[in-house]
């Protein structure tokens, strides 16, 4: 790794920021009074909770109010196992692996409400509404049990003094923050921003999205529950409150606040607004609401990414802390497993049809593809190309017929699970991840093959060989550190193929790969294409409309019209055939 | 600003100025009160009462020739407010001690902070009962004193044999009933019915239409105060039931206020304006002076407040300092002589309190119909 | 028979609080979360206009006045911005909701306030002693659900509407300005939820904190019934009958989590909710 990189004045700022905490940790007992010292105990609390709301919502894009919710189970279950069945160190323990523990399975089911595939990301900000207020009401419910409106209060708690707990939260925050720090700037971080950004290529790059979000749920519930437990020790006292809606709410005001997408402008934010609310709110009770409501509309309106977000893009942007490109590899060099040539055809299409209620979109559709053909779809708009290309990478549509790959028909899988099965597809509109560097986007395309690491941000870049080449044919070999966000639409277009070639699929799906682009980038596309199914024993299946770039490069062309397959055949099949002729004249209406 | 608001600020700044004057430092009297939340509705009553007591105080010479100096905080009627208030209070400005009415929540999570803190807390809240600590004294009612005389009414004067149980789903609301039941059945009464909506429910309509299904021939609620009640009460009449109604958690100022609706409900209390004394004459002319337009109906809880700090004031003069020990001690054996009577908080660190049964009229005035002297609390904490 | 006006007229009481959100969100796809801050507004609009000595029906309109001028500051202030972000519009909506409630706690003080009622009494119907204000609400909810059948399909309006519903860029092609559609309906929510507003005031008390109870519920049936008044009106019955009888035959304290809980599950069965129905 290059060790030549001068560190910059962000890496010294966090530094700094990390001594100081440490030393404010160790020593703040001594100069704060006990008022500071009680309140900064729960601030830094909330403080944990909101960062794993940011995690949730900055990072991975979904809207939650259901961390109030683990959060209160966490504490209730600490403060139950105390009041109920006694204190000793023995329950102490299991009040805190409780606490942990029940929040993380709850998790794993509200994440699987929430994230099964098709539901719509507001469907997850439905669902953490809906939690804390069954919760509550439970809480309310429990009658001795839960103590009820009132809460549960006098029971044994940890013997620590006040600096104790001080200490103890502020280091417990502070491991919180580190690790979520490390993890948002590691490949596994990054996936979350992809998923936020562009979830439908998530998929088709192989990756489980829900499965992912699910266990970010569970472990951040898990991680909210060990600051319920810490809170129903600091505090003892736990109340509905603690796990309701409207304290999800703030948690999410005070993210925002501080600055969604960082890691530490939500802790800053939480501890200084929290701080800020108990030495003033107690005069000013509604003029202090009126005023964070107001700041927080401003906010959400004018700085979507909250004053962190404003600090961060005056600071010079840190090399070292953004995935740059690093040393390109070659890693793999790609070539044909051995069982798909045993194993012919790659693709069987069996009668397949496809119907919007009344209106047959494709009908009886058969289709054969070999290793290493080149097929162009072609047919006049309408005619059902996208939706076949559609049926052939989700097995969730509903059709009739079958669709087989590598002799295993689809039926039911989902995008990432056919992907597996060695399938790409490319877009019409090229679909990449905005928020990312070039080389982070190829990262992500590699992800559904070597996990990616928790800890570590990769600067290193594993590429099948054809892949390397398209970056070299493109000059994108050169753009890596770019984000994508600057990039021409030619250039996204070739980094959308090279993130599918990367997938190392046998079987690629384009979608007009050359609309918009120039001649000389269609050149190149073909000359890729050519070579991936020609030399590497791939098979593709084009969507085209330019009939001179079909011609060029097919080994075959398959001509569809109304939903149906009207010609199969060679492109001089093809080409001189009168029907086509007829088809794209317009007249031919069988 | 509301008015309220403003004039705290005021009066805590007047505080202040005044401090000067006196040799030693002021006593401090914290009161974490929900000035927002679920309790704002009757806390700027709390205050002005806690600031009627201060003045007379300090004008008769104050506390072992010490200046009272209120403060006040917000506990947003809920737990964490509360927790933020009483750190406020207990740590930062370091008060001799917390004199409140509070939501159970709040109370409950202000507990832990007295404790630590080393700090006497008088209770000034009737509520659901047994809420026990060394630190923690009070002085409005309890199920075992507000249910029994509505109960003995109905029971004795309407002929009351089956009664339908109305509450909010939460300590206080469950608490109430749950006495009111077995204190029923006691009583050779009926429940033919027990519903409870959560706290934030707006829609009573099946529970109403329970209750008009059930024969009852009484009706008992004890919801939460303000909204609840008062969407209940509305349901209730938008449906036309007119039977025997007693309402545990109505106080005067909102049965006045609600009009039409409110007439003929039934209150226990140990405070009602009318009663006919001249401690409770002498009280309610000095409020009117001191807050005129500004006067919020003195109620249930304003006038337990107005009487803590007397009993806090008796007790720091027994003791001798303000020093929390002591003035726990002396606490449960002084007694003090207010609007609502001859109060000590004797029995388990709880009160005896006279209980006046009173119905609300037309014009929203409460007429007491029986008066039940010195109820006693009953078996609060019997390890204190 | 009690339970069955009870199913009808609770169905018709949530689908008068829920009508002015499925207007905003069916059109312009942001979720209104200060909903029960122009609840709010409404009851006490209704505390306003009987304050002035004048007849409670008064409020009605006036409600629907200054809940839609209100509705048309916030399009144009808060929500404009937003449309393409509209998980922080749920989140500016909230705060705004926030900001609206402590100035009408600012204004008005915190305390319940009381409002003549509009209906009182009871009537016969079948010979059972109904609540004769319950009653008028399923009517109520008769003139609003027709109200909006007969804007969307009788007005140029409702016919632009319709077109940004279907296709958004579309309608701007074809030269309607969505702009003002957008700033229309959604003082028309707002509009209309003040009016809801008013409505409730005989069954609910009036304080800075009433809308909110109402908000989560009036959410999820919005969700469920997508953009459809017909759906909403179906998710009222079904959802509004399931809380009726859950609080009746098992507890009142399950029946106010009904309607959120199998909101959410129905949603995660069939993610377009009633809007295919």
């Amino acid at each position: 790794m290059p060790e030549s990189r001068l560190p910059n004045i962000r890496v010294w700022l966090l530094g700094a920021l990390v001594v100081a905490s440490l030393l404010m940790i160790a020593f703040g007992p001594v100069f704060l009074d006990r008022f500071a010292l009680n309140v900064l105990s729960r601030s830094m609390i909330y403080a944990m909770l909101a960062v794993t709301v940011d995690l949730l919502w900055g990072y991975a894009g979904v809207l939650t109010f259901g961390q109030a919710a683990f959060f209160g189970i966490g504490a209730y279950a600490t403060a139950m196992v105390l009041t109920h069945l006694g204190s000793s160190p023995e329950l102490l323990l299991l009040a805190f692996v409780l606490a942990i523990l029940v929040p993380l399975v709850l998790g794993v089911v509200v994440g699987w409400l929430s994230f099964g595939y098709g539901t719509t990301p507001l469907y997850a900000t439905v669902i953490s509404l809906v939690l804390p207020i069954v919760v509550t009401q439970v809480a309310f419910s429990g009658g001795q049990w839960t103590g009820s409106s009132s809460g549960l209060v006098g029971y044994a708690t940890l013997p620590l003094s006040l600096a104790g707990y001080f200490r103890l939260t502020g280091i417990c925050l502070l491991a919180v923050a580190a690790a979520a720090w490390i993890f948002v700037r590691s490949d596994a971080g990054k996936v979350l921003v992809a998923i936020r950004d562009n979830e439908a290529r998530c998929a088709y790059l192989g990756l489980n999205a829900s499965r992912i979000k699910i266990a970010l749920t569970a472990v951040l519930a898990g991680v909210t529950g060990l600051a319920g437990f810490l809170f129903a020790n600091a505090s003892g006292v736990v109340a509905p409150e603690n796990t309701g809606f409207v304290f999800g709410t703030e948690l999410v005001i005070w993210t925002a606040l501080g600055g969604r997408g960082t890691i530490l402008g939500p802790v800053l934010g939480t501890i200084g607004i929290d701080y800020l609310s108990a030495s003033l709110s107690g005069q000013l009770p509604f003029l202090w609401k009126l005023v964070v409501g107001a700041l927080f509309v401003a906010m959400i309106i004018l700085l979507p990414n909250g004053l962190a977000g404003l600090v961060g893009k005056i600071l010079p942007r840190s090399k070292g802390s953004r995935g740059e490109g690093g040393p390109l590899r070659q890693a793999q060099v790609m070539q044909v497993p051995q069982d798909v040539v045993d194993k012919p055809p790659l693709l069987t299409i069996h009668d397949l049809g496809k119907s919007y209620g009344s209106l047959n979109v494709l009908q009886g559709i058969n289709l054969t593809v070999q290793p290493g053909e080149l097929v162009s779809l072609v047919g006049p708009n309408g005619a059902g190309k996208t939706t076949l290309m559609r049926c052939l990478s989700d097995g969730t549509e509903s059709i009739s017929g079958s669709v087989s790959v590598r002799g295993a028909n689809i039926a039911g899988l989902a995008p990432d699970a056919i992907v597996a099965l060695g399938v790409g597809r490319k877009f019409q509109v090229a679909s990449v991840f905005d928020s990312l560097t070039v080389a982070e986007c190829l990262r992500m395309a590699r992800a559904a093959r070597y996990r990616p690491s928790l800890v570590h941000s990769s600067q290193e870049l594993d590429l099948p060989s054809a892949a390397v080449e398209i970056l070299k044919l493109t000059a994108l070999d050169g753009m890596l550190d770019r984000p994508v966000s600057a990039l021409s639409h030619g250039l996204k277009q070739s980094l959308e193929l090279t993130m599918v070639v990367a997938l190392e699929p046998q079987l690629i799906l384009l979608d007009e790969p050359t609309a918009g682009l120039t001649k000389t980038e269609r050149m190149t596309i073909g000359t890729i294409l050519k070579k991936l199914t020609g030399e590497l024993g791939l098979a593709a299946i084009l969507v085209e409309h330019d009939l001179d770039f079909v011609r060029e490069i097919s080994s075959r062309i398959v001509v569809l019209h109304q939903g149906q397959l009207v010609l199969d055949g060679t492109v001089q099949d093809v080409v001189n055939s009168e029907l086509v002729k007829a088809i794209y004249s317009g007249g031919a209406h069988d | 600003m509301d008015r309220t608001t403003r004039k705290l600020l005021f009066a805590m700044a007047g505080g202040l100025l005044a401090t000067a004057a006196w040799a030693e430092d002021p006593i401090k009297i914290g009161i974490p009160v929900g000035l927002s939340g679920a309790n704002s509705v009757v806390a700027p009553s709390v205050v002005q009462s806690a600031e009627l007591a201060v003045e007379e105080i300090n004008a008769a010479g104050g506390v072992l020739g010490r200046k009272l100096q209120l403060e006040i905080a917000d506990d947003a009627s809920g737990a964490a407010g509360a927790q933020k208030a009483f750190d406020s209070l207990v740590f930062q400005k370091e008060v001799n001690a917390i004199i409140t009415m509070e939501t159970s929540a709040a109370r409950n999570a202000g507990l832990p902070i007295v404790a630590k803190g080393e700090v006497p807390f008088i209770y000034t809240s009737f509520y659901e009962g047994r809420s026990c600590s060394p630190n923690l004294f009070v002085n409005g009612w309890v199920p075992e004193q507000q249910v029994p005389p509505i109960v003995d009414y109905f029971v004795k004067k309407e002929g009351a044999k089956k009664f339908f149980l109305v509450g909010s789903d939460y300590a206080f609301g469950r608490g109430m009933l749950e006495f009111a039941r077995t204190y029923l059945e006691k009583a050779g009464a009926q429940v033919v019915g027990e519903e409870y909506l959560p706290i934030e429910g707006t829609d009573w309509t099946a529970i109403i239409s329970k209750l008009k299904s059930s024969g009852a021939d009484a009706l008992i609620t004890s919801t939460a105060g303000g909204a609840p009640n008062v969407t209940l009460t509305k349901q209730l009449r938008g449906a036309g039931i007119k039977l025997p109604y007693g309402n545990l958690a109505v106080d005067e100022g909102t049965a006045k206020s609600m009009g039409p609706d409110a007439a003929g409900i039934y209150i226990a209390a140990s405070y009602v304006t009318s009663i006919d004394s001249p401690a409770n004459k002498k009280f309610l002319e000095a409020m009117q002076k001191k807050f005129s337009g500004e006067l919020r109906t003195p109620n249930d809880l304003s006038v337990p407040q107005y009487e803590g700090i007397y009993l806090y004031k008796a007790a720091v003069e027994k003791a001798g300092s303000t020093d929390a020990s002591a003035v726990l001690s002396a606490l449960g054996e002084v007694s003090v002589a207010g609007p609502r009577g001859t109060v000590s908080m004797n029995k388990q660190h709880h009160a005896p309190l006279t209980m006046y049964l009173g119905q609300v009229q037309e014009n929203g005035s409460v007429k007491v119909v029986e008066t039940f002297p010195d109820v006693d609390p009953g078996t609060q904490c019997p390890n204190l | 028979m009690t339970i069955l006006l009870d199913v009808i007229t609770t169905a018709a009481i949530l689908f008068v609080v829920a009508a002015g959100l499925l207007a905003i969100f069916g059109v312009l796809k942001i979720i209104n979360f200060a909903h029960g801050a122009w609840l709010t507004v409404g009851g006490y609009c209704a505390v306003a206009t009987t304050g002035m000595g004048l007849n409670p029906w008064l409020a009605l309109p006036v409600a629907f006045a200054v809940g839609s001028a209100l509705g048309g500051i916030t399009e144009v202030l808060v929500v404009r911005p937003l449309y393409r972000r509209p998980l922080d519009a749920i989140l500016a909506t909230w705060g705004l909701g926030i900001v609206v409630g402590q100035l009408i706690t600012l204004w008005f003080g915190r305390d319940v306030q009381f409002t003549p009622n509009l209906l009182s009494g009871t009537i016969n119907v079948f010979g059972l002693d109904y609540s004769f204000y319950r009653l008028f609400m399923v009517l109520a909810a008769l003139v609003v659900g027709l109200g909006f059948a007969v804007l969307l399909e009788g007005t140029r309006l409702g016919l632009s509407a319709r077109a940004v519903i279907m296709n958004e860029t579309l309608a701007r092609a074809l030269g309607i300005d969505t702009a003002k559609v957008r700033l229309t309906t959604f003082m028309i929510g707002t509009g209309l939820t003040a009016l809801a507003g008013v409505l409730l005031t005989p069954l609910t008390s009036v304080d800075p904190d009433m809308g909110l109870a109402w908000l989560i519920g009036a959410f999820m049936l919005v969700m469920v019934a997508g953009s459809s008044f017909g759906a909403l009106a179906v998710a009222c019955l079904v959802f509004g009958g399931a809380q009726t009888l859950v609080s009746t035959f098992v507890s009142p304290v399950l029946g106010g989590i009904t309607v959120a809980v199998l909101c959410a599950l129905v949603l995660r069965i069939s993610p377009k909710g009633f809007a295919r129905a």
